[in-house]
């Protein structure tokens, strides 16, 4: 009896071994992303000598088989829930559930003001410079600075973690400061959040991002900011939009990487236009016909925050035809996408940069050729101390033009 | 390669298993040749640059051999121009950049140059110079066939970290070996339970280390002790896990391969301690250092020599790094007190105190060892005993034992003989239901474990053993 046992068992054990390479053989081609990872999964390496001479060959190889194992999404989602639900971590995949809203866990090191200090001046003089010259070209140049959902939500960290809160109100005031000193209107949103009543819903539980109220909240500061610096333009209340919650499930960044696991009521909203203002949409330089808000097709079909404007481009550009109205251009990170859905109304043209993905031009090219009427950087502070991509305001192309 | 890799599981292993057991088992050359063919990739996998030290470690010293067995001429000037042939190797790859980084912090104008460690080394080396003697003593005749000592240095479930062979022992096996459905079972679940032991505990284990270790000025005195005996665990799985897996790997294969550690932390002294830890290496010391210095058949002061001696040894055989050496001299100071000093009184007191006394002593020479500097030496002891830069108690403290609360739990336990009580009871028991638990249960776990092990590789990032830097 205990000999059969051995053999099925070495059997199994077998079968094992040989089913994983053999499942990764027949099904690795299939996928290329890892969708809850939110990443490009290893590509098979070349074979070479010097890879195998230096070892690099064996490292990118176990990438590779570790990212197309067979069932390997299955198995990691299986094994979030247990983490989540049997062993109940408090973080888990880097993200900390056992609060009212998922945030990242953080580090317990902080930096320093001086840190802050000594980093902030170069990015600022860079946005004094970007500012001088839109002046330059006759326009004007504002900055808008809102809360990372973990900063908005700071108060919700567990005790015993970091939730960095005197670091980041250090490093706000520091970067705010630093603009000032540069001669850049600075709009700080947390502030104007605080004065609002610090509202929970304006921002996701589940998401980085604000939510689309936030975004709401956000669009008529900024266009009384604008008013009071003697810009008069239409603005769209709450009498000219219908705030729709969404039926579908929603996915936020921090709930993806917990495969959607973490119970939630989370929903996307859009606001309607009651009386659309009409406009042409160009995305990367070619007509487009995506409307303000990408819907999947069916209510039981989950959406995220790429829903609005369909995510993040390079460049689009919505022309509304109104030639009365001023133009305006505005680059930054992903929380644009929600704002660009009403501000457009707002202007004749809505020029829009992600200078992430954008290396067509430099800002002060596309600027220069372009003049707009106003130049908005929206980004969230998560990014005030990143010189590259949104923050490399006063560079040349990146394909070096 | 580690065992602990996709590639390894779901790759190498499959194939040097279906080689192997495809070849008919009277062809035992056949096999051998397999697993030296797949031991030189194994091997090589992590650079092939590196593979010639071990092919030229493997057939100088298969030839030095021949010119040293008992009868040849001026065989103990071969013998020792061998042996400093292996330490010179071993030296220039493992502590030319210690002592040259050591001169020029005494302000000698010298560059210190970065050189490649073979994986490996000091194991392959131990066991290259254990052979030369043996032979050299006329224990055992010297091998003729290269490959065959090529296989006993390459040997791939122990290559990397053990448990240090001798040759006496393996090569029997090259020729008498028989594998069994049995054995081979009972090798796949050791492998899976050592693999588990890796993954599943020692990795989060390491994660609370880690943190301690970097805390810097943030240290607690709570985070100093957790940090310390999280390490102390992960060591102990991590090492005792990678040596479970070349046992296991060594039955499935027909081998028997010695056993590393028996529980090392029930002991109730440091010298018991040091009879239960990495058991393969103190054995060579005692029988290649210690011994031939004299042991303990000398005067009193020759006899601290000679241990002052092997445990400075044993310190940089683990590291080339001072805190290395001040770990090796903890132990040398620890055992002199106990055979000298304390021992006897040490006997008399209650076991649990013994206990608690040998724990401690231990936990503190993992801070020695686990330390990247004497600086952090200083900072993690003066922390532990009350001067902690961030005081008592800090948040990051209840995260690690919350986030890894499972972890430490089951390490406990496992760290002590719980299994084996578990299966003298259910041995005792004479219903089918406790025999069926005792053939059934560790297979149905080994297997559950393997699952969950390879789940949690996907999941992380890759990270090596420790013992791999030695």
């Amino acid at each position: 009896m205990e000999k059969w046992m051995n053999r099925a068992f070495l059997a199994l054990l077998l079968a094992v071994l040989l089913a994983v390479p053999a499942g990764t053989a027949l099904w690795s081609h299939r996928e290329t992303t890892a969708y809850y990872e939110n990443r490009t999964l290893a590509e098979l390496p070349d074979l070479s000598w010097e890879s195998l001479r230096d070892g690099s060959y064996g490292t990118d190889l176990e990438s590779w088989y570790s990212d197309h194992a067979p069932g390997r999404t299955t198995l990691l989602e299986l094994d979030t829930a247990v983490q989540l639900n049997v062993l109940r971590r408090p973080v888990v995949n880097d993200v900390v559930v056992n609060a009212p809203a998922l945030l990242p866990k953080l580090d317990f090191d902080e930096y320093t003001e001086e840190a802050y200090q000594y980093s902030a001046q170069p990015i600022a003089e860079d946005f004094g410079a970007i500012s001088a010259f839109v002046e330059g070209c006759g326009g004007q140049f504002y900055y808008a600075g809102f809360p990372e959902q973990r900063v908005y939500f700071e108060d919700l960290f567990p005790d015993y973690l970091n939730s960095h809160a005197q670091e980041a109100e250090t490093a706000d005031r520091v970067f705010a400061q630093a603009l000032s000193d540069a001669g850049v209107t600075f709009w700080d949103m947390r502030q104007v959040y605080e004065e609002l009543g610090h509202p929970a819903e304006y921002y996701s539980t589940v998401d980085h991002h604000y939510n689309y109220y936030g975004a709401y909240a956000a669009y008529r500061a900024i266009l009384e900011k604008l008013a009071a610096q003697d810009w008069d333009l239409p603005v769209l209340t709450e009498a000219d939009i219908d705030f729709v919650e969404l039926p579908n499930p929603y996915i936020g960044s921090r709930n993806r990487k917990l495969y959607n696991l973490w119970p939630n009521t989370d929903r996307a909203v859009i606001g309607v236009q009651k009386d659309p203002v009409a406009y042409t949409r160009w995305d990367n330089g070619a007509l487009s016909d995506k409307p303000l808000f990408v819907l999947p097709a069916e209510d039981y079909m989950p959406t995220t925050y790429n829903l609005y404007m369909g995510g993040d481009f390079a460049e689009t550009v919505l022309e509304t035809d109104r030639p009365e109205l001023p133009d305006v251009l505005i680059f930054g990170d992903s929380f644009t996408n929600a704002l660009e859905t009403l501000l457009y109304a707002s202007f004749d043209e809505t020029h829009i940069l992600d200078l992430r993905h954008y290396t067509e031009k430099s800002l002060k090219d596309y600027v220069a050729e372009y003049r707009p009427d106003i130049v908005l950087c929206i980004q969230n502070d998560t990014f005030y101390y990143t010189a590259t991509g949104n923050g490399a305001v006063w560079e040349d192309a990146a394909d070096g033009t | 390669m580690s065992f602990g890799s996709m590639v390894f599981l779901f790759g190498f292993l499959p194939a040097v298993l279906l080689c192997y057991f495809l070849l008919p088992a009277r062809w035992r050359s056949g096999r051998n040749g397999v697993l030296l063919v797949f031991s030189l990739i194994f091997y090589a996998w992590g650079g092939a640059a590196l593979l010639p030290v071990l092919l030229l470690s493997c057939l100088g010293n298969w030839l030095l051999a021949l010119l040293v067995f008992p009868g040849r001429r001026g065989r103990k000037g071969i013998y020792l121009a061998g042996i400093l042939a292996n330490v010179a190797m071993l030296g220039y790859y493992k502590y030319t950049g210690f002592l040259l980084g050591n001169l020029q912090a005494l302000g000698l104008d010298i560059t210190v140059p970065s050189i490649a460690l073979p994986a490996g080394i000091s194991f392959f080396t131990f066991q290259a110079i254990a052979y030369l003697t043996d032979v050299y003593r006329g224990t055992i005749p010297a091998e003729k066939n290269p490959a065959r000592l090529t296989l006993f240095m390459a040997f791939f479930p122990q290559l990397l970290q053990g448990p240090i062979l001798r040759y006496g022992e393996f090569a029997p096996a090259l020729t008498d070996r028989r594998e069994s459905s049995a054995e081979a079972a009972a090798g796949a679940t050791r492998f899976c339970f050592g693999l588990a032991k890796k993954v599943l505990l020692a990795d989060a284990l390491g994660t609370i280390a880690d943190a301690a270790f970097s805390s810097g000025d943030r240290l607690t005195m709570s985070l100093a002790w957790l940090g310390a005996v999280a390490y102390t665990l992960q060591l102990y799985f991590d090492f005792s896990g990678y040596t479970d897996m070349a046992i296991g790997l060594g039955r499935v294969l027909g081998f028997s391969l010695p056993e590393n550690f028996n529980y090392p932390y029930v002991a109730r002294s440091a010298s018991e301690f040091w009879r239960r830890w990495h058991m393969t290496l103190s054995f060579w010391f005692r029988d290649y250092v210690y011994i031939p210095l004299g042991g303990n058949r000398c005067a009193r002061g020759r006899q601290l020599l000679n241990l002052l001696a092997v445990w400075l040894l044993t310190g940089l055989w683990h590291g080339s790094a001072w805190n290395f050496v001040l770990w090796g001299l903890y132990y040398a100071a620890l055992l002199m007190g106990e055979k000298f000093l304390w021992g006897k009184g040490l006997e008399k007191l209650p076991a649990p105190v013994r206990h608690a006394y040998a724990l401690v002593l231990i936990v503190i020479g993992w801070v020695f060892f686990r330390s990247g500097s004497l600086a952090q030496v200083g900072q993690m002891l003066s922390a532990m005993f009350g001067a902690a830069p961030g005081g008592l108690w800090s948040g990051e403290t209840t995260y690690y034992l919350l986030q890894f609360r499972w972890e430490l739990l089951l390490a406990i336990p496992a760290a002590l003989p719980v299994k084996c009580a578990v299966e003298n009871w259910l041995r005792k028991q004479s219903g089918l239901p406790a025999r069926a638990v005792l053939v059934l249960g560790p297979k149905a776990l080994g297997f559950a474990l393997l699952g969950w092990s390879v789940v949690r590789l996907l999941s992380s990032t890759f990270r090596s053993f420790l013992y791999f830097q030695f």
